[in-house]
Formats: structure tokens, sequence, C-alpha cells
């Protein structure tokens, strides 16, 4: 058996703390994703140039930095606004940025913006004939878009979707530097204190590999069921 | 010279972040950036190539060890393989007293390993889906005209394929870009480590961290134009004559 | 006049794919100048024929002659395959294919297309290659669209640009594989005419087509294939004219 020399639970709780990360962050980026492709494909030229300068941005500054800009800088703004209130009004509270949370919002902002030019994609790959029938059949907007549009949407969103889930799985091991106790900061603190680096690192990339290999079949699964009526997928 | 710098020196007279100091840790941090990013693309690339060709050989042997490779590096991300690299050379038994270590003591070179082992299987997977998409009628003109299996490879499948992964292969460099900020996790002095100190050193995360922030994505733009002016001139195959 | 070996011979060639026989043993010589077209319905194995005389396919059985050198078969644990691969790539040199699809390099103009071979595989000096290209391209009505990509090209221009790129080969014969199937039918035209052209000046071309007029007109030899058998093989005048076989007869009658 291998010795983990009492790091097994540790390592047990940051493999958690990785999953809930990844999913918490997955739900915030499809909900701003969704955002930013109707902003992107809005008539209303604001709302299209704040879709396009977001995802231009997170697409054009690393991870990392967007991180520790959010996690850093976000702690100061905040004691700013809590000394404002305490000069002000003399209200003493403190805030603390919880990394948790921060790793949480940075992460579904940046794959927010890719998100957005995924669903932008498969927005415009559905037949406007579709919504047409939908409309001609007196279908209100928010009818057509749930039962029409965005089921057929998913098909052609969902390749993107998993490809972009497969990325944020990997970028979540950057929290383990903003200070979370990720799955990779417990194995990084493991390796350093036992000098046993490949013991816990090959642990934890067989972790990633499994909890990918586990997300690929359940992917493949929705995408079956999307695809029905389109015959064998090209 | 001398002008430049007495100008930027009164621009900066009022600034107690932005001196001419901590100017030059974002300037060698950029260098250091680029180094390693540039190195690490092109040793991947050159490794990239027989292993794209060997990952479609008909032996099993030659093709699952460069799967196993792609599907490790590709599946787990690149903070882990430096950790791994990192800390695995550093605590090698022994590897302290002997002539080795005066190239790994510094963490350059376990970055740049990992880094290069990364990069080398994404453009692996790259190439692969490019030669593979290569038209079969154009491999059996190939085979019809009397090629042989390596003069094919060399003068229609490689060619034809590296201009169809060139928009994919343009993604990769802007990530290998973002992905070598994580340099600065084992105490590289990169673009991202040197805002880091910055940070460190002044309590000032907007400053450190938006400026390097715009450096990146002057970088960012400057790679796009780039591949988009090198698709342009050859992709223009693919496109109908305009007259 | 010496004995010059013929071009090519082919003999009892069978070829199998799983269990199905699609070639049940087709011989075949082509002589100095002749023009030999395979007719037959889609299916009748015609296709598959052509491509055994290059080793595109492998053929499971029977003997391939070029320029009077047998190509050597070894048996392996995959069939039988060629025993030596440098032998096979000095006998495509001499047979060069004309395909249905183009198959134009993309990634080339058309005048590197055409000097391809001959530098890389022919070993032509460059200058010589292009030269000769260039009267070539000429030839096919091209001579202007030597720098243009095939993606340029109408279907029409592509084939006549294929046509000069298996012309500057110099081969001892042509294999065309129904070289009109896959252009419009405005464009066909242009491309039958260099065909006819190449015929008269005395090249030994082996032709799978469903143009019967161009057949009936050019060629030395009609072979009607059916179900990977020769059903009836002559002179055109009389396959085409006089047919004895019933199937034949069918397949020539005009369609409703």
């Amino acid at each position: 058996m291998i010795d983990l020399h009492g790091y097994g639970p540790r390592l047990a709780e940051g493999a958690l703390v990785t999953i809930e990360l990844a999913v918490l962050s997955l739900i915030l980026a499809i909900v701003l994703g969704l955002a930013t492709a109707s902003a992107k494909m809005s008539r209303n030229w604001v709302l299209h140039r704040l879709g396009t300068l977001y995802t231009t941005l997170i697409r054009g500054v690393p991870d990392l930095v967007l991180m520790m800009l959010l996690f850093f800088g976000g702690q100061i703004g905040v004691n700013m606004f809590t000394d404002w209130l305490y000069n002000r009004f003399d209200i003493d509270i403190f805030i603390n940025i919880n990394e948790f949370v921060a790793g949480v919002v940075t992460i579904g902002l940046i794959f927010g913006a890719y998100m957005g030019e995924t669903f932008r994609g498969a927005f415009l790959a559905v037949d406007n004939g579709q919504i047409e029938a939908g409309r001609a059949y007196g279908m209100s907007h928010w009818l057509v878009f749930r039962r029409i549009r965005f089921p057929q949407m998913m098909r052609h969103a969902l390749p993107g979707l998993s490809n972009n889930w497969m990325v944020l799985l990997k970028t979540t091991a950057l929290v383990s530097v903003i200070g979370l106790s990720d799955m990779v900061k417990v194995a990084a603190e493991a390796s350093k204190a036992t000098r046993e680096p490949f013991t816990f690192m090959i642990i934890v990339a067989v972790i990633y590999l499994l909890i990918a290999s586990v997300s690929e079949w359940g992917f493949a699964r929705l995408q079956k069921r999307y695809d029905i009526g389109y015959g064998e997928a090209d | 010279m001398e002008s430049l710098m007495n100008w930027l020196q009164t621009q900066l007279a009022d600034n107690s972040i932005f001196t001419l100091q901590t100017l030059s840790y974002y300037g060698e941090g950029l260098v250091t950036t680029v180094q390693l990013v540039f190195l690490s693309l092109i040793i991947g690339l050159v490794l990239a190539v027989p292993l794209a060709i060997g990952r479609g050989s008909r032996h099993a042997w030659i093709r699952l060890p460069i799967f196993f490779y792609c599907y490790v590096f590709r599946g787990t991300p690149l903070l882990v393989q430096l950790y791994l690299i990192y800390y695995g050379v550093v605590f090698v038994e022994g590897i302290q007293d002997t002539w080795l270590w005066v190239i790994l003591e510094k963490p350059f070179v376990p970055a740049l390993i990992a880094f290069t082992l990364n990069t080398g299987a994404y453009t692996t997977e790259i190439f692969r889906g490019a030669i593979k998409a290569t038209p079969k009628g154009e491999i059996e003109a190939a085979r019809a005209y009397g090629m042989s299996w390596s003069l094919m490879l060399r003068r229609i499948v490689l060619p034809s394929a590296f201009r169809r992964a060139l928009p994919a292969y343009g993604n990769e460099v802007i990530f290998m870009l973002h992905a070598s900020a994580i340099a600065s996790v084992v105490t590289i002095m990169d673009l991202t480590g040197a805002a880091r100190f910055v940070y460190a050193r002044f309590y000032a995360p907007f400053d450190a961290f938006l400026f390097v922030a715009a450096i990146y994505l002057c970088l960012t733009f400057t790679i796009i134009y780039f591949f988009r002016h090198l698709e342009k001139r050859l992709l223009a195959h693919l496109k109908p004559a305009s007259g | 006049m010496a004995d010059t070996p013929i071009p090519l011979e082919v003999r009892n060639i069978t070829k199998r794919f799983g269990d199905t026989e699609v070639l049940k043993g087709l011989s075949l010589k082509a002589h100095k100048g002749d023009v030999i077209t395979l007719i037959g319905a889609s299916g009748s194995g015609k296709s598959t024929f052509l491509r055994c005389m290059n080793l595109l396919e492998q053929p499971n059985e029977g003997e391939l002659i070029v320029h009077g050198e047998s190509i050597l078969f070894k048996e392996t644990r995959h069939g039988r395959e060629p025993a030596d691969w440098k032998q096979v790539v000095n006998m495509r040199a001499k047979l060069s294919m004309v395909f249905q699809s183009f198959n134009l390099w993309a990634h080339m103009t058309l005048l590197e297309n055409v000097i391809e071979a001959p530098v890389h595989v022919l070993g032509k000096s460059k200058r010589e290659a292009t030269e000769h290209a260039r009267q070539l391209l000429e030839r096919v009505g091209l001579g202007e669209r030597a720098d243009y990509y095939p993606a340029q090209l109408s279907g029409g221009q592509q084939q006549r640009g294929a046509i000069a790129r298996a012309l500057a080969m110099d081969p001892e014969v042509m294999l065309f594989d129904e070289p009109t199937s896959a252009l419009d039918p405005e464009l066909v035209g242009d491309v039958l005419k260099v065909m006819r052209d190449l015929a008269e000046e005395g090249r030994t071309m082996i032709v799978v087509t469903h143009e019967m007029a161009f057949a009936r007109d050019v060629s030395t030899q009609v072979i009607y294939l059916h179900q990977g058998q020769v059903e009836e093989a002559g002179p055109p005048d009389q396959v085409l004219g006089n047919p004895n076989s019933e199937r034949l007869k069918q397949f020539l009658a005009p369609k409703h």
C-alpha cells in the first residue's frame, strides 16, 4: 500500500474542494456565458460592445493574473469600502474575502467569457426557420427559447461546453496559489514535508484524470440525448 | 537614450510605485516570460512532429505510449506537472552534489521541461488532427505518382497539415503565454513574478496586476496579429480566386 | 523493328474485399498506342481493376508486368504484398493516373503540382521540369493559370491540370479513372478534347469511363465488365456497335 504519511484525509478533503469549486464555477460560467452570448447578439450596441470587451479582456490576460487581481485587489477594494464606512458612518465591520468565493468568482468570470463564445456559436447554428416556425404557431419569446432554441442549441453547444469544462477543471489548480486548500495545495505541502513529490503529485494527477474520464462519459451520454433526430452524429 | 531616461525620470517622479527600479523588474520579467514561452514552444514543436506521425502508426508499441503521454499531459493541470518536475528534481537523492545541480538549481530548467512536455502533448494532438484531415485523394495521388512514404510525408502530408493546423496552433501559443504565468509559483521572476513582487513590496494590487495584465494583453494581440498574417499568406490556396 | 517490351500487361487479377470477390481473374494487354476503355455498370469492378494496375489496391492473385518487368509479391501476415516497394515506386512512376476527383495537391499551385513528382520522384532539375510543365499547361489550355491554387479553378480546369501533371511524368501508360464523372456537363467537353488529342498522338491509355461516344471514337479496344468478369471485349465497332451479350445490349440501350 502507498504510504501517505497521514495526508490521506486532507487529500480527500482537497479533492472535494476541487470538485465543489469546479462545479460552482461551472454554474456561474454558464449563467455568465448565456448573458454574454445574448449581449453580443443584441442589437443594442452598448451591450454588444460590453460583451465584446469582456470576452476580449478575459481571453487576453492569464488566468492567474486575473485571479490575483480579483483576490488581492478585491480584498483591498473591500477594505477601502469598510474604511470609508468607518470614517463616514462610524460603522466598524471587517469583511475578509474568502479564498473559496474568490476562486469561484474568478474562475466563473474567466470561463463565462469562453462559454459566451460557445453559446453564441451554438445560437447562430440553430436554423432561423425553426424559430420562425415557433413564432408562426403563436409561441411567446420565452416559450420559443425554452422549447425550441435552447434544446436545439444544446446539441451544438455541448462539444464546446465539455471542452470548457475540462479546461476549467484544470484551472481550479490555480487556486492553490492564492492559498485555497484544494488537492494540489495539499499535495504540494505533503511533497515538501515528506520529500516524496512523486507519490502525491501522481495521486493528484490520477484523480484529475478520473474526474475528466467520468465527465467525458457523462457528456457523451448527454450528447446522445440532444442528438435525437439527427441520425448519426457528424 | 540619455534624454529618454531623463524624460522617464521626470514622468515617474511623482509616482511612488512605477519607478525605474520596478519597471526594470517588469522588463526582466518580460524577457524571462518570452524566453520561457519561446523555448518551450520551439522544443515542443520539434517534439510534436515525430510524435504526431507516430501517433498514427499501425504498431501499437509506438502508438500507445504516445497516446498515453498526450492523455496524461493534456488531462492534468500544468501546475501539477510543474510541481512534479520541480520538486521531483530537487528531492532526488544526492543530486545537489552532482554537476547537474548547476543547471537544475535554478527553477528555470524544471519549468522549461514541464512547459515543453505540456505544449508538446497539445501540439501533438493538433498535428495529429491535421494529418488525419489530409484529403484521401491527395495521398492517393502521391502514391500513384510513385512517391515513397517519407517523400509523401515530407512533400504532401506535412506541408498541408501544417497549414491546416495553423489556427489551432495560434491558440496554443496564446495558451502557453498565459499558462507561463504559473512559473512565478516556483519563484521564477517572469512577468507575473515581477507583478507579485511589486504587489508584495507596495501592497498595491491594482497597479501591480493591472499593469502586467496590460502587457499580457499586448503580447496576446501581437500573437493574434502575427498568426492572422501568417494564415492570410499560407491559407490563400483555400479561398477562391478574386480575379 | 526491335522487340520493345509491352508497356503494361496484367494476368489473372483477382481481388477480394472480405468475402466478396470483386475481380474474378481479369487480364489485359496494353500495346504501345493502345487506348483501352473499360465500361460497365457501377459495381462491375472497373475502377478497382484500374487501381490494381498501379497497386493502389493490392490484388489477391495475379501478375503485373510493366515494361517487361514483373512485379514481385510476397505473402505476409496481412496478405499478399509487393516484395519490393522500391520496384513499386518505380513502376508507379511509369504509369500516371488521372483521378475522378482530380486530387490535385491543395497547398501547391498548379505549376508546383505539375513539377512535384518529376522533380522529387524522377529527380529532374527544377528548371527543366518547370519549362516542360509550362508547355504542358499551355497545351491543356491553362497557360495563364499556372500560378493559381486548385481551389481557385473550376472542376474542368482542375482536371485538365491533373492531366498535365500526369503527362509531366512522361508515362508509359496513362490510367484514367472516370475523369469526367465529377464534372458539370458543360465542362466535360474540354477534358474529353484533351484526352482525344492524347490518343491521336499515340499515347497508351487505359480509361474507365461512362462516355460511350469517347469509347466508340477513340479506343482501340473496349472491355465490358460485369461483376468482376469480362463479359465482352473487342474493337469498339463490334462491342458497342454489334454486341453479343444481352446484358451489354441492355447497358447500351438509351435510358428513359
